[in-house]
């Protein structure tokens, strides 16, 4: 069954999206059929390409939307949600 | 187009290619390959990415077994990144659409991504852009294997362009090529500045990070006089630059005409103009332009970048150099002027948290007597192959001078004993560089032969102002009303005793300072090789009358800005073709 979510959520780790942050959001991603994508503002990229998310140039505070579609979209959001709660396992 | 604002340090004009060092002081280069090659090409930038996956695979697994895998996360992250689909076809694109080179398309991406991370850093200081540097530095070792070009082989012009350029990768450089340098970081007292001073190129520093955007053979400006850098200029602003290139050439060739003219006033007062050099092959610069000798011979660079401490023999190579070079004229030799952070082989100083007012210089030397008896001994050998004087710098308390000549004294018996010649009486000096020294200078100048003015420190520590700290720098103005008085001090005091005093700090090698300095009555001024000809055009064209009422205007005057826009506008009246 094909659906589709989407999940706001905010950068909150003092870094910003650099490539630690970046690499795990991409790794989360693949474990998951569905297609996700970050946005922030018009800047829209593919959930799975560190260096896409990279170039966001997503810093601390900024709100990004996750917008997925596919047979896991709610289950990737939930997951990517907790990534971000969890500012990335990082102290 | 792009501008850079940093820190002019040395004076001039320069445009070329630009060489990017990276963090190990390797450049990266540009090439554009041919049509037929770009397979060749791809392949070459395939077998080096999987070379580079196969030694971050081994790392990673290597630090996950010893460390664990919270330790491995990164090389894991790096994996990722460089088996990332769209890296490889953004560099493959690069090779196959724009013909770039495997190496000149990796730096250009990666940069470009670690521009956007520095971006985000720049806010929180946190993580630097390392780890992109990293994967860069990475596929370059692989792409260009034994290839990989250090600086010292240079084959054709260049402006350097670092984040930092350390004392060794700055003297390794082949000067021949080098036109002009640009570092990220560093002020006006960085080696960077003295170098390229002593080359007599331009040089701008403290730009802040930019390497990111820039690539090996880019087109850059560089004016050292508006401490501007142009990355990639357009039509109009290259043509306004070579234009000044050009006008500059042909006021260089007018002044060499100078050369065997005496350095007198327009109405024939005599000045003494002295080359300020530190590298020994210098010293040919100031014969050149028939300097009256070498005012201040930095001898810093024996120290810097050296695994152990230079021998006596090293020292007295590089002296007798210069005194040779220099005949019957005067070098004045400073002892060593640093800190001990320089200076490898010494343990580093434990509460060196402000080093400026800390254990440097003679403060050092005093500390660390075998190193100066050292220096010491080889300045008196030199001694009695020409004329030579000796000077101790940052010299703070009378105390610290007679401690110094007592060494010196010390080490005089040692040589007679010995039966080694030297010159007995070798002319003492010191530098006035401490506002203390000023203060007290109706003491100094009981004790010494001469003086000399190192106005860099002596703005430094009179506006207590960091000149490599861009927040206050602009503090930092020689023409600073007190600190022209305390040059006024030392004058006084040393000329109502006839003895000679010196200027030698970069205030001496700007023209629109010299007939204050003058006018202030000093007679003998020491500037970097480059500035000889420029200084002595100004002097020459002046009349001690006009120079008296430029100093006794610039006395009256309460501020900095006033008194250099005044000096300035002051040069132009009287030397148009200078200003």
């Amino acid at each position: 069954m094909q659906t589709s979510a989407t999940r706001n959520v905010v950068v909150n780790n003092p870094q910003g999206l650099h490539i630690r942050a970046a690499t795990a959001i991409a790794k989360t991603v693949r474990q998951f059929a569905s297609k996700v994508e970050l946005v922030s503002n018009d800047h829209r990229v593919d959930g799975t390409d560190v260096w896409q998310i990279l170039s966001m140039g997503a810093h601390a505070g900024t709100e990004l939307a996750l917008e997925a579609s596919g047979p896991d979209a709610h289950e990737a959001l939930a997951a990517l949600a907790r990534l971000f709660s969890e500012n990335f396992g990082e102290e | 187009m792009q501008k850079l604002q940093g820190i002019g340090v040395s004076p001039g004009v320069a445009i070329g290619e630009a060489l990017v060092m990276d963090t190990e002081g390797f450049r990266i280069p540009r090439r554009f390959v041919a049509r037929d090659a770009v397979d060749d090409e791809l392949e070459r930038l395939n077998r080096a990415v999987a070379a580079a996956c196969e030694e971050i695979t081994h790392h990673r697994d290597a630090v996950s077994k010893e460390l664990g895998e919270k330790y491995s996360a990164i090389f894991d992250a790096h994996l990722q990144m460089l088996q990332d689909s769209r890296l490889q076809s953004e560099l493959e694109d690069m090779i196959r659409l724009r013909h770039y080179s495997p190496e000149y398309a990796v730096s250009r991406v990666l940069r470009r991504y670690a521009g956007i991370v520095q971006n985000l850093e720049s806010r929180y200081l946190a993580e630097r852009a390392n780890d992109i540097f990293d994967i860069e530095k990475r596929l370059l070792r692989h792409l260009l294997g034994r290839r990989r070009e250090g600086i010292a082989h240079l084959t054709s012009p260049v402006l350097v362009l670092a984040h930092n350029l350390t004392p060794s990768e700055a003297a390794n450089l082949d000067s021949r090529f080098v036109r002009g340098f640009v570092t990220e970081v560093g002020g006006p007292g960085s080696h960077t500045a003295i170098v390229a001073e002593a080359l007599g190129i331009p040089a701008v520093v403290g730009t802040g990070p930019f390497l990111t955007e820039v690539s090996g053979g880019d087109q850059v400006i560089i004016d050292g006089d508006e401490g501007l850098v142009i990355l990639q200029p357009d039509e109009e602003t290259l043509a306004r630059y070579f234009h000044e290139v050009e006008e500059a050439h042909t006021q260089a060739v007018k002044l060499e005409s100078l050369r065997d003219l005496p350095t007198e006033t327009a109405d024939g007062v005599r000045v003494e103009l002295f080359g300020n050099i530190e590298f020994p092959y210098e010293v040919d610069h100031c014969v050149d332009r028939r300097a009256d000798g070498v005012g201040l011979y930095r001898t810093e660079f024996l120290y810097l970048g050296a695994d152990s401490e230079p021998t006596e023999d090293e020292h007295f190579q590089a002296y007798s150099r210069v005194v040779r070079a220099m005949g019957d004229l005067p070098v004045t030799i400073r002892t060593f002027d640093m800190g001990a952070d320089k200076v490898r082989h010494l343990p580093a100083p434990e509460d060196e948290h402000n080093p400026f007012l800390g254990l440097r210089s003679i403060r050092l030397a005093l500390r660390n007597l075998t190193m100066f008896r050292t220096q010491l001994r080889a300045i008196l050998r030199s001694s009695a192959l020409g004329n030579v004087r000796v000077m101790f710098p940052l010299v703070s308390t009378v105390m610290e001078l007679r401690q110094a000549k007592m060494v010196l004294a010390d080490m005089m018996e040692d040589l007679d004993e010995n039966g080694i010649p030297f010159n007995r009486d070798l002319p003492v000096g010191m530098m006035v560089e401490v506002p203390s020294a000023v203060i007290m200078i109706d003491h100094f100048v009981e004790e010494v032969d001469f003086l000399s003015i190192g106005t860099n420190d002596l703005v430094q520590y009179t506006l207590a102002v960091d000149r490599s700290n861009k927040d206050v720098v602009s503090l930092y103005n020689p023409a600073d009303p007190a600190v022209l008085r305390l040059i006024k001090m030392a004058v006084d005091a040393a000329r109502r005793r006839s003895l000679p005093i010196n200027c030698c700090g970069q205030m001496s090698g700007m023209p629109h300072y010299a007939m204050l300095l003058l006018g202030l009555g000093l007679r003998q001024l020491s500037v970097s090789p480059g500035a000889l000809p420029e200084i002595k055009k100004v002097i020459r064209s002046v009349r001690m009358e006009q120079c008296d009422a430029v100093a006794r205007r610039v006395l009256s005057m309460e501020n900095a800005r006033d008194i250099k826009s005044y000096v300035k506008e002051e040069l132009k009246r009287a030397v148009p073709r200078m200003a």
